[in-house]
């Protein structure tokens, strides 16, 4: 890319870092040098296992967590370290989508006030009368009834509760929202019907979303470019298409084996294994590269150098001694 | 039935249509509340007394202050002597004169004193012409005819004049119950709603802007509960001296370290949870997350420590008025009732257990509210 045709991405994170303190002066090292960047309209996604930082990644981008390095550029200004009440009228363009629709929404307040939040909250209607009209668009919008409007939290299904949350996020209309795992918590059949809303919006209203998810062919579904995420830091990131067919770091290779696959016939001849053991802890991360404590093809230089991410052509980033 | 296994049309109307009967959150606690014995008893007991203290001195015919020195520490059942004449009975008064009291129990006037008769221990009074005595030689006192020495017949009857008996001013203790349940309630409501306020106060901004803040302000929450409560209550009253308002001020600004506690306990778990988190990303105000969010969610508990409260300041107001600190007379208080009976204990035991009994079936009222209140608003319990 020539530096001076340099697209102006709607967010791009550089070099952001979160670490927590975890008493005595040790600290987990949440999410260390991520950097990505996602274009209007565009899907990125985060994968990775449970545990590797995409979930505080995403809420240090929102700033619900404050970043400890690192810059966050929503449409090329720099949001990492602003306070909260310069951020609040810019949290109108940036929204998210929780993992848990059960948690994520007040029981003590109707569907109505729940929509009409964010409205009352960037002063979009003065009243909560005004906000009704587009509460009830909004809720036909995501395949629910006006009638649904007067009832609590508790009265619905899972899927129907995401199907609030995710009114609640585009109710405002924003740029970017991010969803943090919006899926895991519901079973696959209603799955899909939230995946599908969230993209037909999309080719709507030309909206990016960041997506974060642990099912690699959901992410593949939704997603134009994928960021491959292993405790805390980035290690491979592409275009969908390319990363899918042509993984490079072991790591994605191995959580691609891991996916299931429906034909025995097929399963039976993969002869690769997935990734074995368990993901160190964060709070003391293997020197070197994190990953080769279980990497199958870990050479000595693996345990000394943390490798960097580098072009391997096509967009093809990847952080792995195997490559250089 | 042949084709059991026919696919029925279903629109996405029928499949997005929640069938259960819309019941917000305060119709299921209400549902929950109204299916245990005991907290509806309690309810029940709470709004009996309530009507008995502020309807109840419309039906009165005495004052709360008013004092008939001729009728003090008349039990509500007398012992009552036949009368002589035949016009309904006679009974003895403390001070050791002869009331009329007619057939169905109504006090009349009281006999004149004729002379004394100090080599028999009696009394002679007139009663109709014919010459009764009071002998007072030996407990207990007795009515008698001086001239054969035979004691009337006697029997016991209940009081119709004074329901409840009269106290050692001759006031109704039934009409001051009344008042007394009143300050009582009107005390700890008050002093509940102060708390209230006050702990929800200090609790939120303590819990909600936590860190160096929440240190100092609980800190000082942990002095202030170090000493007794009792200690600072008795104290303020010193220094304010004795009253209504002293009293609400006391309990009120003192009692509010629970009620901080557990809100602030609410708050720190509230907090975190994810729903004000996305409020946080959405952009409502600290105002809108405090009131919207935190408070609904924390009311449940704050509810439950408001009726465990109440009867806690209503005994701390008896107590008051018991060591003699509280309500100034001629006012009543529950209290200040106990504490004027225990100079009669012996002689009129009724004086105390009344206005005792009443003090026992507050707090049980409340205890019961509580407990149920803490059940109903438990969602774990949902049926």
């Amino acid at each position: 890319m020539d530096s001076s045709t340099r697209i102006q991405h709607l967010l791009e994170v550089s070099n952001l870092t979160k670490y927590f303190d975890a008493g005595r002066g040790r600290k987990v090292h949440a999410v260390e040098h991520v950097s990505f960047a996602v274009d209007e309209g565009m899907t990125f996604g985060l994968v990775g296992e449970s545990g590797c930082g995409k979930s505080s990644c995403a809420r240090t981008i929102i700033r619900i967590y404050e970043p400890t390095e690192g810059t966050i550029l929503f449409e090329g200004k720099d949001v990492s370290h602003l306070s909260q009440r310069i951020l609040q009228p810019l949290r109108r363009d940036m929204q998210m989508i929780f993992q848990d629709p059960y948690a994520s929404l007040n029981a003590r307040m109707t569907v109505r006030d729940i929509i009409a939040e964010p409205l009352l909250a960037h002063h979009v209607v003065k009243k909560r009368e005004e906000a009704n009209e587009i509460v009830f668009r909004m809720l036909e919008r995501v395949g629910l009834t006006r009638e649904h409007a007067n009832r609590y939290a508790h009265e619905f299904s899972g899927g129907q509760r995401q199907r609030v949350g995710i009114a609640r996020a585009l109710v405002l209309q924003p740029k970017l929202v991010i969803c943090d795992e919006p899926i895991s918590a519901l079973d696959v059949s209603i799955q899909a019907q939230v995946v599908n809303l969230l993209r037909e919006y999309q080719d709507e209203s030309g909206i990016a979303y960041l997506f974060i998810a642990h099912d690699l062919s959901m992410v593949r579904y939704v997603s134009d470019a994928v960021g491959v995420m292993y405790l805390g830091e980035l290690v491979e990131t592409a275009e969908t298409d390319e990363l899918y067919r042509n993984p490079l770091h072991p790591y994605t290779r191995g959580l691609l084996n891991s996916i299931p696959v429906a034909n025995p016939k097929l399963a039976r001849q993969r002869n690769q294994s997935g990734i074995e053991g368990d993901i160190p802890s964060p709070i003391d991360p293997p020197a070197g590269c994190r990953f080769h404590t279980r990497c199958p093809y870990a050479k000595p230089i693996c345990a000394e150098e943390t490798p960097l991410l580098k072009n391997q052509g096509n967009g093809h980033l990847c952080a792995c001694h195997l490559y250089d | 039935m042949e084709q059991k296994w026919e696919m029925l049309s279903s629109s996405n109307e029928d499949r997005e249509k929640i069938w259960s009967r819309s019941r917000t959150f305060a119709g299921d606690v209400w549902f929950r509340f109204r299916h245990k014995p005991t907290a509806l008893a309690g309810l029940v007991l709470i709004a009996v007394l309530m009507a008995f203290a502020f309807f109840g001195p419309l039906f009165t015919k005495y004052d709360y202050a008013e004092q008939n020195l001729t009728v003090v520490n008349i039990p509500p059942r007398m012992t009552v002597y036949d009368a002589p004449d035949g016009n309904g009975y006679l009974t003895i008064t403390q001070n050791l004169k002869l009331l009329r009291v007619d057939q169905d129990g109504r006090l009349g006037e009281q006999l004149s004193r004729v002379r004394d008769d100090d080599a028999r221990s009696m009394t002679i009074f007139d009663c109709g012409g014919t010459e009764v005595g009071l002998y007072y030689g030996k407990t207990p006192y007795k009515v008698c005819n001086p001239d054969k020495l035979t004691v009337y017949h006697h029997r016991t009857i209940w009081n119709r004049s004074y329901l409840l008996g009269t106290d050692a001013l001759g006031r109704d203790i039934l009409t001051r119950l009344m008042y007394g349940t009143r300050v009582s309630l009107m005390v700890a409501f008050v002093a509940a709603f102060v708390n209230m306020i006050v702990g929800i106060v200090y609790g939120g901004i303590s819990g909600y802007v936590g860190g160096m803040t929440d240190q100092i302000m609980m800190r000082i929450v942990d002095v202030i509960s170090t000493i007794p409560l009792t200690l600072y209550v008795i104290l303020i009253m010193v220094i304010m001296g004795s009253g209504l308002q002293s009293i609400i001020v006391a309990l009120g600004s003192v009692y509010w370290v629970d009620m901080a506690r557990v809100v602030r306990g609410q708050v720190l778990s509230l907090k975190n949870q994810e729903f004000v988190v996305a409020a946080r990303t959405i952009g409502s105000s600290t105002r809108t997350i405090l009131f919207q969010h935190l408070i609904p969610n924390a009311m449940g508990s704050i509810l439950v420590t408001v009726t465990m409260l109440i009867p806690s300041a209503i005994f701390m107001e008896a107590f008051l008025g018991f060591l003699g600190i509280g309500l100034q007379p001629p006012l009543a208080s529950l209290g200040t009732m106990c504490n004027d009976a225990t100079e009669n204990l012996r002689t009129s035991p009724y004086q105390l257990f009344i206005p005792a009994l009443v003090i026992v079936l507050i707090m049980f009222g409340f205890n019961f509210v509580g407990d149920g209140l803490r059940d109903a608003l438990d969602p774990k319990l949902k049926k």
